[in-house]
């Protein structure tokens, strides 16, 4: 893996990879018109944006984890545990705007005492937070009960549920393109994501050179569960209830979006851009595949699988390359 | 001097229980040994100089089958042979024992033994107790009381190289590498083990023996064998040459015509102080100055504890006790970016590993340190930090046809350009250089040489850590020599003399450390 | 040269034989800690300490116990196994259609399906992971979604009830063979069986040398991929046989059997002293483990405490026993060092 990596001579042609995506993203969406008449109308493709928003923010997040060399799979609990909060405050009558903010503030908690454990105890990212993710599911459970919540105050769903410009456009779709943005200029323009991208390359020299790992760390976990607290007000929005097990077992296609989108699961390498566009082909494929009737666990099934091709993508790259230069090619 | 490999042995010479013929070995692009040919005898001692970077150790992963060579053979006893695994090797009477333990820390002194060719039971059940006698009879021709039964992790240092070479001896060994076995060990220890090496050369194994101790090499070993650039220089027997010559073999030319000496520099204020620094169990008391514009030159063994001083100065390894100066201020130094910001610099030794970050552009590898002040609203002003590691790159001869190059497709003297480059562009005051000449060409050494004078002249304190005991001679004010933990000597320019600080270094019993 | 690593460089002397002892030691940290589960449980309940009450511990130990196994042998490679509930599940289901389907198969038979199944769901995560060099969670975390919708799209929505499973499957579970039930003798055997393995034989010791340093395994020359590979096969046959047991148990198979128990056999595996850092811990110690996770279930349905509280202390536990294993795993470090040099 590593060699692959110093062998190239100039800065790597990530964006190849990305127009493959896209042009996966637009053949998805021919094959979903052969499915059903009703695909091809402003509302259906706006609607099908739902199937992606949710796990969409995660994946922001996770991508920034990712780029460190790290992983947080909690993050589905985490919404979870956004989620009935939201219905407790609703409860209590506060505001949206307060709830929101609590809401994030907890993500952001919650990831701050991952991050904590990951990069100033330096215990396994990935035993931590499957640890997390039982504890934060059940600490969802414990705050709101076994019983869901339905009462939520129409306020309360403004985000997840309203659609602008004559009902078409669902504000959490322009959410989400907020914080693409967002989480793209940062990732690729500042100072905190060249820190990322180092770090995930190379953390001792990245040290050495005068970066705080810890502080970086620390940061990038609550960043990506601060952005699961926001998923979690429009879950409350898209749904209008909150219970414990929400957004259960949706890691998986989170992790399948970030690693498709090209991100190395290993660290320091990959784009927000790639991440945004996998997305989309994700979305689009489920959504084809609902307008085709096809099953929930057959979508699971194309999902381990979209999944595991995507890891292995890089080795068949490299397997590619050495049977077409087969001169280097020692062992 | 032979100069094909083999020895000059009279006419009963006996054959060569491990003939090299024409190794050729390149990782990438990079060539690790070139046509390399020699013959080691059985019940001789044979030692394998070089300096770092020479294919010492790529030899020896040949030899033992952690790594093929591309071309050339290997014959053991007249018979060519490829092994693939140490296993295989360890099988037909080939084993090595590394610098650093390779060993399996949650399991037991025997299994560690055992572990490739366990004695077993009918149904392949591990016989325990045969495991245990045989680990315990070969600890015992070892002279070590170590307890087959207890678990690795528990053991000492010079009980972990032993519980090695007891592995490598439970095959029935012709050929035994030893790597560096003495880097880590007390005198004591190291005449104990040489004891073991006499035993074994006296009933016929051959033995080579690597180490930068050139007074162990030619008090030990029989026959020597120098490489140098990833070439055989020669093979001969160890009486017909002394350590001087020796030397000037492995370093390649007359030692007097290498550096220039610059001019009797002009020294300033007192830039770093560091008051009787320790760092528990690592090295004590160490107490130095270095003024703006000297160069003080750190000498001393592998393993003396000169990159531990370095990076506990540099916050990389917060000191257990003493203080530290920079230019008259007293500082705590706890991470490498307070340190950075106070004005010390530090350019590691292990330079592709924590120097640079291989798969990143030049740019981004030059600004990484200061990335945070070329930035606006923390966002990166990418034309500026271009224009900056364009103009770093220009001062510091980097030769690249664009900054946007990939740090890993250059040259080793390239990457060390890289790496000055990425530490001055933040003005420090001080710069401590951990081996910066270290595997790189003679030509980009010189350049590295010319570079360091010209920053001392401009005002910097630079603290020079070094092995190349020429260079060090040369480049430096003031040489202090480290040896176990402890500073054991200094030397001004003048009276320094190779012999003298490698006496120093060499010195045992300083055992500065609990 | 972390931060985490500045605290070991410091104390690395003095730990050693302290080390030594800590690692002899895992299991009975963990018997320790059973036992002062045990006595907490029954001063609060008067239930706890009655026959029944133990026998249903057990019982329901049992079947944890084998897949903590399970995930224990792939642990002590320094991999991970997500998949594992769903090879259960995968397992049961089709063996279970299977028996329903043919009455007349023998026992003897019938049994070997979910073993072979469960190996060849084991070799193929342990192909991605150890030949495709796949992170392990990735790989398994895949699997698990693949096995398990392979399990729904074969079931097609349908179950197989206990009324259509051959009579001797359910009521053997429940024999009992000198006091002891069935279940728990079976899981006692499986369990000691692969203990044997991996303590008496050649093979098994390599489990543990590649888990233990694995850049010795390479300089060794022992050939990891081989021995992560068949980590992983085992880990699916024992999967299998959990399938089938807990299918035999529970009498009707659905195809959500055993999901969520990647979850419950990990943290039965590091409560019970599995290193997730490879090389460190054992199989009995995974079993007590699933033993303690079985005896909180059972004490916190007796304190009439909700259910879902059991995910909050398995997910904590799991977070502290890594922790705890972090420290342990530090000072291994800090004795593998060379002296001053690096």
């Amino acid at each position: 893996m590593k060699d692959d990596r110093t062998k190239r001579p100039v800065r790597a042609p990530w964006p190849a990879w990305e127009m493959t995506l896209a042009a996966l993203v637009v053949a998805a969406g021919f094959w979903s018109t052969t499915l059903s008449p009703y695909y091809l109308s402003l509302d259906q493709i706006f609607g099908s944006t739902r199937f992606f928003i949710i796990p969409g923010l995660l994946a922001l997040g996770l991508a920034m984890v990712v780029s460190l060399g790290e992983i947080d799979i909690s993050l589905a609990s985490t919404v979870a545990v956004g989620t009935v909060a939201l219905s407790k405050l609703s409860m209590l009558g506060v505001p949206i705007g307060f709830a929101a903010a609590a809401a994030v503030a907890i993500g952001a908690l919650l990831g701050t005492l991952n991050g904590v454990l990951v990069a100033r105890f330096g215990l396994p990212s990935l035993a931590v937070t499957l640890g997390a993710m039982g504890a934060y599911r059940g600490l969802a459970f414990i705050i709101g009960s076994e019983v869901g919540y339905t009462g939520f105050d129409a306020s309360y769903r403004w985000l997840g549920k309203t659609r602008l410009f004559d009902g078409i456009v669902p504000v959490s779709l322009l959410a989400f393109a907020v914080m693409a943005v967002a989480v793209w200029l940062l990732m690729h323009r500042t100072v905190f994501g060249r820190y990322c991208f180092s770090i995930g390359l190379n953390r001792d020299a990245s040290w050495f050179a005068g970066v705080n790992v810890v502080k970086i760390k620390i940061c990038a976990y609550a960043l990506a569960s601060a952005l699961a607290g926001l998923a979690a007000v429009v879950w409350v929005g898209q749904y209008g209830s909150a219970r414990g097990d929400n957004a259960d077992g949706s890691i998986l296609f989170v992790v399948t979006a970030v690693v498709l989108g090209g991100m190395d699961i290993n660290g320091g390498r990959g784009t927000i851009s790639g991440v945004v566009l996998a997305l989309l082909l994700l979305g689009t494929i489920r959504n084809g595949m609902g307008l085709a009737n096809i099953g929930g666990p057959t979508q699971t099934v194309v999902l381990g699988f979209l999944l595991v091709g995507g890891v292995l993508r890089p080795a068949f790259a490299a397997a590619l390359a050495r049977l077409r230069r087969p001169e280097n090619a020692d062992v | 001097m032979p100069d094909k490999g083999q020895l000059d042995w009279p006419e009963t010479g006996p054959l060569a229980v491990l003939r090299l013929e024409g190794i050729c070995k390149a990782f990438g692009p990079v060539h690790a040994l070139e046509d390399v040919t020699f013959d080691v005898l059985p019940g001789r001692v044979h030692g394998l100089v070089g300096e770092n970077g020479a294919g010492k150790s790529t030899l020896v992963q040949i030899v033992t089958g952690l790594a093929q060579p591309d071309s050339g053979r290997v014959l053991l006893a007249g018979q060519p042979v490829r092994f693939r695994t140490p296993i295989e090797a360890r099988a037909a009477g080939v084993a090595a024992v590394y610098q650093d333990p390779k060993l399996f820390p949650h399991m037991s002194v025997a299994e560690n033994i055992a572990l490739g060719a366990y004695p077993t039971l009918p149904i392949g059940v591990i016989n325990r107790k045969a495991m245990h006698t045989t680990a315990a009879e070969l600890l015992r021709r070892l002279g070590s009381d170590i307890d087959p039964r207890a678990l690795v992790a528990g053991l000492s240092y010079a009980e972990h190289q032993f519980v090695e070479i007891a592995r490598a001896l439970s095959a029935d060994v012709r050929v035994l590498i030893l790597d560096e076995p003495t880097s880590a060990l007390t005198p004591a220890e190291a005449e104990r083990l040489f004891g073991v090496v006499r035993t074994l050369r006296d009933r016929g194994t051959a033995i080579i023996l690597i180490s930068h101790r050139l007074e162990e090499i030619t008090a030990v070993c029989d026959d020597i064998t120098v490489l140098r650039d990833r070439r055989h220089v020669a093979t001969m027997p160890a009486a017909e040459v002394d350590r001087a010559s020796l030397v000037q073999m492995m370093v390649g030319r007359p030692l007097e015509t290498l550096f220039t000496r610059r001019a009797t520099p002009a020294l300033g204020e007192e830039t770093l102080r560091v008051e009787t620094l320790s760092l528990a169990g690592v090295f004590a008391d160490v107490s130095f100055s270095v003024r703006a514009g000297e160069i003080v030159g750190m000498g001393g063994l592998v393993g003396a504890g000169r990159s531990e001083i370095a990076q506990t100065l540099f916050g990389v390894t917060p000191p257990s006790s003493g203080r530290v100066f920079l230019r008259g201020r007293e500082v705590h130094p706890r991470s490498p970016g307070q340190m950075l910001a106070q004005g010390l610099a530090y350019l590691p030794e292990d330079r592709d590993r924590d120097g640079l970050i291989m798969p990143e552009t030049i740019t981004h590898n030059i600004t990484l340190p200061i990335v945070r002040t070329l930035a606006r609203w923390s966002f990166v002003d990418s034309a500026r930090e271009r224009r900056l590691a364009e103009d770093a790159s220009a001062t510091y001869r980097v030769l690249t046809p664009s900054v946007e190059q990939i740090v890993s497709s250059l040259s080793g003297g390239n990457r060390q350009k890289v790496a000055f480059a990425k530490w001055l562009t933040n003005d420090p005051a001080a710069l401590i250089l951990d081996e910066p000449t270290h595997g790189i060409d003679i030509g980009s050494k010189a350049q590295v040489h010319e570079m360091i004078a010209q920053l001392a002249g401009e005002g910097l304190a630079v603290l020079l850590i070094s092995s190349d005991l020429p260079e060090l001679i040369a480049m430096s004010d003031r040489i202090l020599v480290i040896a176990e933990g402890a500073l054991v000597g200094e030397f001004s320019h003048a009276e320094a003399t190779q012999e003298k600080v490698m006496m120093a270094a060499a010195q045992q019993g300083a055992r500065a450390r609990p | 040269m972390s931060a985490s690593d500045e605290a070991a460089v410091a104390d690395r002397k003095g730990s050693r034989p302290l080390i030594a002892f800590v690692l002899r030691l895992r299991e009975a940290g963990v018997l320790v800690f059973l036992a002062a589960l045990g006595t907490l449980f029954a001063v609060l309940t008067h239930t706890f300490l009655t026959t029944q009450n133990l026998t249903t511990v057990a019982s329901s130990a049992a079947i944890l116990a084998i897949a903590a196994c399970a995930q224990a042998v792939v642990l002590l490679t320094r991999n991970l196994d997500v998949s594992v509930g769903s090879m259960m599940g995968f397992a049961a289901y089709l063996t279970a259609d299977f028996a329903a389907n043919h009455p007349a198969v023998a026992p003897w038979q019938l049994v070997l399906i979910p073993l072979a199944i469960g190996a060849a769901l084991g070799a193929i995560n342990g192909l991605l992971v150890a030949y495709g060099k796949v992170p392990a969670l990735i790989a398994t975390l895949g699997t698990m979604s693949l096995y398990r919708g392979l399990t729904y799209v074969y079931a097609h929505g349908r179950e197989v009830t206990s009324s259509r499973l051959p009579p001797w499957m359910l009521t053997s579970v429940d024999a009992r063979i000198a006091g002891v039930p069935l279940l728990v003798a079976a899981a006692i055997a499986i369990v000691l069986a692969v203990w044997v393995f991996l303590q008496y034989f050649p093979w098994g010791r390599r489990i543990y040398a590649v888990g233990s340093n694995p850049l010795a395994a390479f300089y060794f020359g022992l050939r990891a991929e081989r021995v992560v590979l068949l980590a992983y096969v085992l880990c699916g046959v024992l999967c299998g046989a959990a399938g089938l047991l807990y299918a035999a148990r529970v009498g009707t198979v659905t195809v959500v059997l055993a999901s969520g128990w990647e979850m419950s056999s990990l943290a039965a595996a590091v409560i019970g002293g599995v290193s997730v850092s490879g090389g460190a811990g054992s199989v009995i110690g995974a079993a007590l483990g699933a033993v303690v996770l079985a005896t909180i279930d059972n004490g916190l349905v007796l304190l009439a405490v909700p259910e879902f509280w059991r995910m909050f202390i398995q997910g904590v536990a799991i977070v502290a026993a890594v922790a705890a294993d972090a420290v342990i795993a530090s000072g291994i470090r800090a004795s593998l060092r060379t002296r001053g040099a690096r």
